[in-house]
């Protein structure tokens, strides 16, 4: 029932399909600029509510066009290129970083019927599924993409010769990699009850309520959630451009468009990434369906789908609002010795209960009582070992 | 490769936009460099040292216990889309490498080789935390610290 693939690209590729392919990338690329734009002004605008201020109100109704005229006034700013800067890299970061913003994007299906009918919809006479690509490994491409914008944000602060940008570079590369590590750990469980690592197709599994925030039993969701934000360098985790120590972070030496880009990816991966949490554990496009066949196929998924992409972006204004920024040892200890452990033990309990449900040989009670046992037991041996560890700072005179 | 192809397509037009905008802020402001807008960001001040060459080793050391866990992360993702015809052996497979993974991390983490506490420095007593101003020094101290006599 359900395609594993597009149907539009399966086939021979004529005339017909290269126009659908350019406009589904031009609505994508147009879809992702306005985004942007919306988000910059909701932050802006929230913030001022949650601090009890108006926010921007100038520029348009309510302020709306008020990241329209930032992003105009930056094209007419000089570009500056630092005399020990590397000048090659230097003028390469902000595509390394803008341009894995847009393409993690394009595996995220963002309406199709999946609930009744197999997510295919018809456009321009073509059957095709509501997303840009659907590559067979898009959950590998997402991850994927995101390491790659890692070397974004640590080449610009490399090349750019300077201390502040250096040490905003080495903190995000270090954070970035810790988190990303347990980000994978978390979708593993997703993976496990999907059976597939097409995104169309975790959406499918998804179908009639089956959506994985509860079927993996929350822990992956939260675990996703919370290094999927340190991934973004959003606050509580922006340690990157602490302004009191860094002044702006890694792109400290980026001037005009060169930060505007930076600025736009970093937009881009917010909203990219409160789809990619809803694609993967909220069901994506799936929701209650009702009405005639255009309203089935066009209109409804894509609101589920507008609206959980919501919910997510006002949790991450609200993330911002609320928590103060970790420490550089907490955020560590919270990726390496909590996050990274409770996810990989999550995992192999699960994969357990499934290998035991598939098998009638298998008591599955008794697998999970083996599976929590040893779940307890690795616990109770890593707080041994941070605890001989904290014993051995105290020893040789570490104070703290 | 033909499911490819929108993401070709995209990431063409994404180096398109980015660099019609270079050129876009070029032609719209023309940069005129001085020495003095090129220097290193030191908030108007005169950059005395060079940036670091060198960095904590910490930082290092969790690039590389990343490797370690990418590794496993890599041999799990194909276990978790294909182990239901792998079965019970899989599984048993699975678990003894994610212990023997586990066991390395538990070692690492109890000889302190994650830990980012302050550097080490032994607090002591000296003359300079006082309330009074000694003939050390004329910095008051802010703070409680070594204040409890005087008080």
């Amino acid at each position: 029932m359900t395609p594993l693939v597009d149907p539009l690209l399966s086939g021979p590729i004529g005339l017909q399909e290269i126009l659908v392919v350019v406009f589904k990338v031009v609505v994508a690329f147009a879809f992702l600029m306005v985004a942007v734009m919306f988000m910059v002004w909701f932050e802006r605008k929230l913030i001022g509510d949650m601090q009890n201020r108006i926010g921007p109100n100038r520029a348009g109704p309510w302020g709306i066009l008020q990241t329209l005229a930032d992003g105009v006034k930056l094209f007419f700013k000089e570009d500056l290129l630092p005399d020990n800067a590397d000048r090659f890299v230097f003028k390469l970061a902000p595509y390394l970083a803008l341009i894995p913003a847009f393409l993690i994007f394009t595996v995220v299906p963002v309406g199709g019927n999946y609930s009744t009918g197999d997510g295919t919809v018809s456009l321009f006479g073509e059957e095709t599924l509501l997303q840009v690509a659907d590559p067979p490994v898009g959950v590998l491409f997402v991850l994927a993409m995101s390491s790659v914008a890692v070397y974004g944000v640590m080449l610009a602060g490399w090349s750019s010769g300077s201390k502040y940008p250096l040490l905003g570079s080495v903190r995000a590369t270090a954070q970035m990699i810790s988190y990303e590590a347990a980000l994978s750990l978390s979708v593993l469980s997703v993976i496990l009850l999907s059976g597939t690592l097409s995104t169309s197709g975790i959406v499918a599994e998804q179908s009639q309520w089956n959506w994985n925030l509860w079927l993996t039993g929350f822990i992956p969701f939260a675990i996703f959630l919370i290094s999927g934000t340190a991934e973004l360098n959003r606050p509580p985790f922006d340690l990157v451009e602490a302004e009191q120590e860094l002044v702006g972070g890694f792109h400290t030496e980026y001037s005009a468009v060169r930060f505007a880009l930076f600025f736009l990816a970093e937009f881009m991966n917010t909203v990219t990434m409160s789809a990619i949490i809803v694609t993967l554990f909220l069901g994506g496009p799936n929701g209650p369906m009702f009405g005639p066949e255009w309203l089935q196929s066009w209109v409804l998924p894509s609101l589920w789908f507008f609206l959980k992409l919501f919910v997510f972006l006002f949790v991450f204004v609200w993330f911002r609002a609320t928590l103060p920024r970790f420490r550089y040892d907490q955020l560590m200890d919270m990726g390496w010795k909590l996050l990274i452990p409770a996810a990989l033990g999550w995992f192999l309990i699960l994969a357990g209960i499934q290998v035991a449900s598939d098998n009638d040989d298998i008591n599955l009670a008794l697998v999970v009582i083996v599976g929590v046992a040893i779940f307890f037991a690795g616990m109770g041996l890593l707080m041994l070992a941070m605890r001989s560890s904290r014993r051995q700072r105290q020893l040789s005179g570490v104070t703290d | 490769m033909g499911q490819y192809l929108p993401i070709f397509a995209l990431l063409v037009l994404a180096s398109l936009f980015a660099a019609v905008s270079f050129a876009a802020s070029r032609l719209l402001n023309p940069p005129h460099p001085t020495p003095a807008k090129t220097v290193p960001y030191e908030c108007g001040i005169i950059d005395a040292k060079e940036p670091p060459e060198r960095f904590p080793v910490k930082f290092f050391l969790v690039a590389m216990i990343f490797i370690v866990f990418d590794i496993e992360i890599i041999f799990l993702y194909p276990f978790a889309v294909v182990y239901r015809s792998l079965g019970l052996f899989g599984l048993v497979a699975l678990a003894i490498f994610a212990a023997l993974v586990f066991e390395s991390f538990v070692y690492l983490i109890s000889n302190g080789a994650l830990d980012w506490g302050p550097a080490k420095h032994l607090r002591r007593r000296s003359p300079m935390v006082d309330s009074l101003r000694t003939a050390d020094t004329t910095v008051k101290r802010v703070g409680t610290d070594g204040r409890e006599a005087a008080a």
